[in-house]
């Protein structure tokens, strides 16, 4: 354990983060978020997601740097009486578990794909890849919201609130491992004829063998770079679908519903339902992206292009 | 050839009224547009507007809620089955056809065959032509809301009507899916003429040069209509200039447009109640009147109506509202919680329950907010509500099959009176009669159902309304349901255009009388 | 070439055929039309009778047979709400859209060439490092966040542009189909705040694009070769450097259309722009089930073509890459 930190700390990747400000701050920040959405039960001043100690009657009083604000609310209240600055936690642990749980499920079914279709190559590779070219061809959020008006109507009323998440796990999951898929497979395609993976089938392992042990961690630099990128982009597609009212109920609103139900209001000079839970989101994307970029320039992976 | 003329007119009628100083342009900005130009092809508030404001009813509503003749002059009961109407002499349709009697009967045959009128006009015999400009409207029993049902005979030009269109179809024909010649054509005898329409993006109206009410102080010489679905850029449309009417007002939105100078809104009460009903077949928990009444008494209708209404809805406990025969004066709102927990309590449900629940969220205003609100509400009680929300096109589907244990519905009545609240809410669900068919609670009592259609044929008013206020109160001794409240009907225009006294409880702006200076 | 084409004209009607399966499937599970169009007072025996006459009523497969057979002559079927054949109701809506994308995509162009190649030329000026961040400051904006944006400040703040609709219109071909808004004041007015919103999703990435293919041209042969020659600057990265970051620019370029195509649902949501994207969430509403189809048919033609035409035209740009291998 002691060897591989040491081992971190003289990486070429610890050295270039630490001379760079802007990986720190956005990393720094990055695990802020993680920490909040970590233990906002814990933190939050109030539980948005119970219905019974949310009160209509506090809706919409002002952050509490206003004049009709109270430091009840620190953020002020939305438009259902719920405490913004709880709701916003809450709903950065919905992002943070739709993006990572919506990831997890992209990656594993592209890096199957991929592998498989690298490795096989012929008739399996061409099946695969058409199937992944089609799907690729429509934009991700035009397949998010067609599978999920799908998912809305199969399930009933009674367990709609317990299956909102995985279902947008699964929605955005399956809008998108065409990515990983085609970029395993291209680095799969550079690896398969190198000398160790000849090497591995001259001693006699079994195929599924070399893709994983040996093949799958060759191709992980692309898949590190790729995750953090499709990170931020999962947090927007469920910030969009629940912008559009496909993603969550209205009772567990994520900073999505936020700024929807904000929207309604932005005439009337309540801005802090929008603002608020807008800059949060901008931000957490933000520092994602920012340390994707950082990740891309340091590892410097091929990757596919398109 | 013919089209190059009419396109020829039109545009050399469009430049007329562009170019003469004093016309006056109106631009309307609502929810939505009327669906179809055949105002026989859907009842709804969006068809009977348009129907008010290119056609005239026989008799319509005021403010007052008292009738006004329109293409009836007079009329007088001949016997308790028949009721005879004189129509105005020298109306002209939008044709130029004349409108006699013959126009009235074979309106009213018309409206037997559309699917959405048969039921309204059911009590009816039919229509008997006494002459040119007298008819006679015989009904099957005696029938307290004769009146009430005219402002709902708004006569076609039946000459325009007739004979088959290009397609070889019928001009009359009623179709919902698909072409018809009065989808795309009207004729009628009201203030407007549909000049232009592009469906859900503009309609144009023409003021009607032959209009038979000179009288009308209305001086808009066109009208354009907008649907603007989403409230806060209707809003916003008024605000920036882009339209000068628009309807209905977001509550948020009150306090902006009474700031702004320049722009003024004008509410009124409407009739339309919201309830909450609760199904007491799918939940055996509803079937002890401690729970039902402890739920009325956890949500704080008034605090709805104050924090998401912003004030513009009438608090209600009962189903109609008042100035209608069945309100009782007493049958009081509760919200009261200690009251509800004490209830919950004493029926044994101390630890309370979990329910579902569903609402639509683009029928009523702000009914998807409604809805959580409530949810809060009963949480207090220990019911935990799951709640799902659904467009209107989807919602009704899932109500008629029950499938969640507490239910929205809004019901206005079309007959302005209480009795056909309890018809449709409250009757014993019976599929044969249609009775009760927007009963979801599964409410049933006899006394209730008897009294009702005992009501129906009732001309003694004082005898019918006691009728009803006892109906009233029987539903609130058994919290039947969840009242909310009686949705206001909301308008706001710029300073210049008389909105108020064109305006009534039915959410019919008689856009024909308004008056712009 | 041409058995390119063919198979991908099979693929994509393979591919419209599992789409219209699909609308298919989920056709009853997402609402009644019906309900939308008759009154309240209407009785469910009256609805069942309308639905047995439009046929919703009939087995799946009967339906969809049938669905195929007015498909194959180019009948779609009629759109519930607009009483018209779907395939009018969404070409009627088309213009509006491609307007929308059009106008973004001038943006995009006049924005990225120069920002990208001037970045490219001057990595470390200020521009430039402005420039880089400000763009991924744009990838992590949610569009519907940036429309809500500018509606804010623009609209109800300045009250400078309109914040909704497409204003004042022109009838380019004279038959009612094609209304512009790119020929009045107004109709320019209007185009403004969508399409900078519809554009502020893909410009970072072309900024992006166009600097880092600029930057490996200036460090390829040629260029040295070039500057050795002493050719002027100006020439030498105009005509021989930027025409070679062109071609992966036109690429990606065809694919980004379609992502486009995609947004304009949520920026037409927001402006409530008469397209395609809010036509089709309003026909979620209604559950207008023969226009959703219809829709999901002809954008998975559109994206189709449009890919092809990529492809067929990198091809041809670049004829080291074999079409039938596509990458």
């Amino acid at each position: 354990m002691k060897n591989s930190i040491k081992r971190f700390k003289e990486s070429y990747l610890f050295y270039s983060f630490k001379r760079d400000k802007t990986a720190m701050a956005s990393f720094v920040i990055l695990v802020i978020f993680l920490l909040l959405s970590l233990a906002a039960p814990l933190i939050s001043p109030y539980n948005p997601y119970d219905a019974k100690t949310t009160d209509l009657m506090n809706a919409e009083i002002p952050p509490a740097f206003m004049a009709e604000g109270t430091s009840e609310f620190l953020l002020g209240t939305d438009n259902m009486g719920r405490d913004l600055l709880s709701t916003m936690f809450y709903g950065l642990r919905i992002s943070v578990l739709i993006g990572l749980g919506a990831v997890f499920l992209q990656a594993t079914i592209g890096i199957m794909v991929g592998l498989t279709a690298g490795y096989m190559g012929g008739k399996v590779d061409a099946v695969l890849m058409r199937i992944a070219d089609i799907q690729f061809s429509f934009p991700y959020l035009m397949v998010a919201i067609f599978i999920s008006a799908i998912f809305q109507l199969m399930f009933g009323i009674g367990s709609f609130e317990q299956l909102s998440v995985p279902l947008l796990v699964v929605i955005i999951g399956l809008a998108e491992w065409p990515v990983y898929a085609r970029t395993i497979r291209a680095s799969v395609m550079g690896e398969k004829n190198k000398e160790y993976v000849e090497a591995a089938r001259v001693i006699g392992l079994s195929r599924p063998v070399i893709m994983f042990r040996h093949v799958l961690p060759n191709t992980l630099t692309s898949v590190m770079v790729i995750s953090t990128i499709q990170v931020a982009n999962a947090v927007m597609s469920e910030a969009a679908l629940s912008f559009l009212g496909l993603g969550m109920p209205v009772t567990m609103p994520s900073l999505g519903s936020l700024i929807k139900s904000g929207f309604e209001y932005i005439f009337s000079g309540v801005w802090w339902i929008t603002i608020f839970p807008g800059i949060f989101l901008i931000l957490f994307v933000l520092v994602i992206n920012l340390l994707g970029d950082w990740l891309r320039d340091v590892l410097n992976p091929k990757l596919y292009k398109g | 050839m013919k089209k190059f003329v009419v396109v020829g007119l039109t545009l050399f009628m469009v430049l007329a009224v562009g170019f003469s100083a004093n016309a006056k342009t109106l631009k309307v900005g609502l929810d939505a547009d009327p669906v179809s130009l055949d105002i026989q092809v859907q009842l709804s508030g969006g068809m009977l507007q348009l129907s008010h404001w290119s056609f005239d009813p026989l008799v319509r509503w005021t403010q007052e809620m008292t009738f006004e003749p329109r293409l009836a002059t007079k009329w007088e009961r001949m016997d308790d089955l028949t009721m005879r109407f004189y129509l105005r002499k020298g109306v002209k349709f939008h044709s130029g056809n004349p409108f006699t009697a013959k126009d009235v009967k074979w309106t009213f045959d018309r409206m037997r065959k559309s699917i959405d009128y048969k039921g309204l006009i059911e009590p009816f015999v039919g229509i008997d032509v006494v002459d040119d400009h007298t008819i006679d409207i015989k009904t099957k029993k005696p029938y307290a809301l004769l009146l009430n049902m005219a402002t709902y005979f708004f006569p076609m030009d039946s000459v325009f009507y007739t004979g088959t269109d290009e397609t070889g179809q019928p001009k009359d024909a009623i179709v919902k899916i698909g072409p018809s010649f009065a989808l795309n054509n009207s004729s009628g005898t009201g203030p407007y003429v549909v000049t232009s329409r592009e469906q859900g993006v503009k309609m144009v109206f023409d003021r009607f040069k032959d209009y038979w009410d000179t009288k009308s102080p209305g001086n808009v010489d066109q009208i354009i209509l907008t649907p603007i679905k989403e409230d806060a850029t209707r809003v916003a449309a008024l605000l920036s200039g882009d339209v000068d009417f628009i309807s209905p007002v977001p509550p948020q939105d009150f306090k902006r447009i009474e700031k702004d100078a320049n722009v003024k809104l004008e509410t009124i009460n409407g009739g339309r109640i919201i309830t909450f009903q609760m199904n007491s077949e799918r939940r055996p928990e509803f079937k002890d009147l401690k729970v039902r009444q402890a739920m009325v008494y956890a949500v704080n209708n008034a605090g709805i109506v104050k924090k998401l209404m912003k004030g513009t809805a009438t608090v209600a406990g009962q189903q109609g509202p008042e100035g209608y025969a069945g309100y009782k004066a007493s049958l009081k709102p509760r919200y009261n919680l200690k009251k509800a927990k004490s209830l919950m309590k004493e029926a044994g449900y101390a630890n309370g329950f979990e329910c579902t629940m569903i609402a639509p969220n683009n029928r009523y205003v702000k009914d998807e907010k409604i809805a959580e609100a409530v949810v809060q509400m009963l949480a207090k009680i220990n019911i935990k509500v799951n709640l799902k929300t659904m467009p209107k096109a989807q919602y009704w589907d899932e109500f008629d099959a029950k499938v969640a244990d507490i239910q929205m519905i809004g019901w206005h009545s079309d007959t302005e009176d209480s009795g056909n609240f309890s018809e449709f809410l409250a009757m014993c669900p019976n599929k044969e009669t249609g009775h009760g068919q927007y009963n979801s609670g599964m409410y049933c009592n006899k006394t209730v159902d008897e009294l009702t259609m005992a009501a129906q044929s009732e001309t003694d008013l004082a005898k019918r309304a006691a009728m009803l206020q006892k109906i009233e109160q029987i539903l609130y001794d058994d919290a039947a349901f969840i009242p909310l409240h009686w949705q206001n009907i909301s308008y706001a225009g710029k300073n210049n255009v008389g909105i108020a006294p064109v305006i009534n409880a039915m959410n019919f702006p008689y856009l024909g009388d308004i008056v712009v200076k | 070439m041409f058995a390119f084409i063919v198979r991908r004209i099979t693929q994509a009607i393979f591919v419209m055929l599992i789409i219209s399966l699909i609308g298919f499937a989920i056709k009853n599970k997402i609402g009644d039309p019906v309900r939308d169009l008759v009154g309240e007072r209407v009785t469910p025996a009256e609805r069942a009778e309308i639905r047995d006459r439009l046929g919703l009523n009939d087995p799946f497969a009967k339906q969809y047979v049938r669905f195929l057979k007015n498909a194959a002559h180019g009948d779609l079927g009629l759109s519930f709400f607009y009483k018209k054949p779907a395939l009018e109701v969404i070409l009627s809506k088309a213009p509006a859209t491609m307007e929308l994308v059009l106008g973004a995509g001038l943006i995009i162009m006049l924005v990225s060439l120069p920002l990208g190649v001037y970045t490219a030329l001057r990595p470390r000026s200020f521009l430039s490092r402005f420039t880089m961040g400000f763009s991924t400051l744009g990838v992590s904006m949610p569009v519907f966040l940036t429309a809500i944006m500018l509606i804010y400040i623009f609209g109800v703040q300045l009250h400078w542009l309109p914040s909704y609709g497409r204003g004042e219109t022109v009838d380019l071909f004279g038959n009612g189909w094609w209304q512009s808004g790119f020929f009045t004041l107004d109709g320019l007015k209007h185009l403004i705040l969508p399409c900078v919103s519809l554009a502020s999703i893909t410009l970072p990435l072309f900024i992006r694009l166009i600097r880092s293919e600029m930057m490996e041209v200036l460090e390829s042969e040629y260029i040295k070769f070039a500057w050795a020659k002493g050719l002027p600057p100006m020439r030498i990265w105009m005509v021989h450097a930027f025409k070679n970051t062109l071609l992966p620019v036109v690429t990606v370029f065809g694919v980004q259309i379609g992502i486009m195509f995609a947004f304009t649902i949520l920026t037409e949501t927001v402006f409530q722009w008469q397209g395609m994207g809010y036509m089709f969430l309003e026909a979620v509403e209604r559950s207008d089930i023969s226009l959703l189809i219809t829709y999901l048919i002809v954008v998975g033609s559109l994206f189709v073509i449009v890919n092809t035409v990529v492809d067929i035209l990198y091809g041809l740009i670049n004829p080291t890459v074999r079409i039938a291998g596509r990458k």
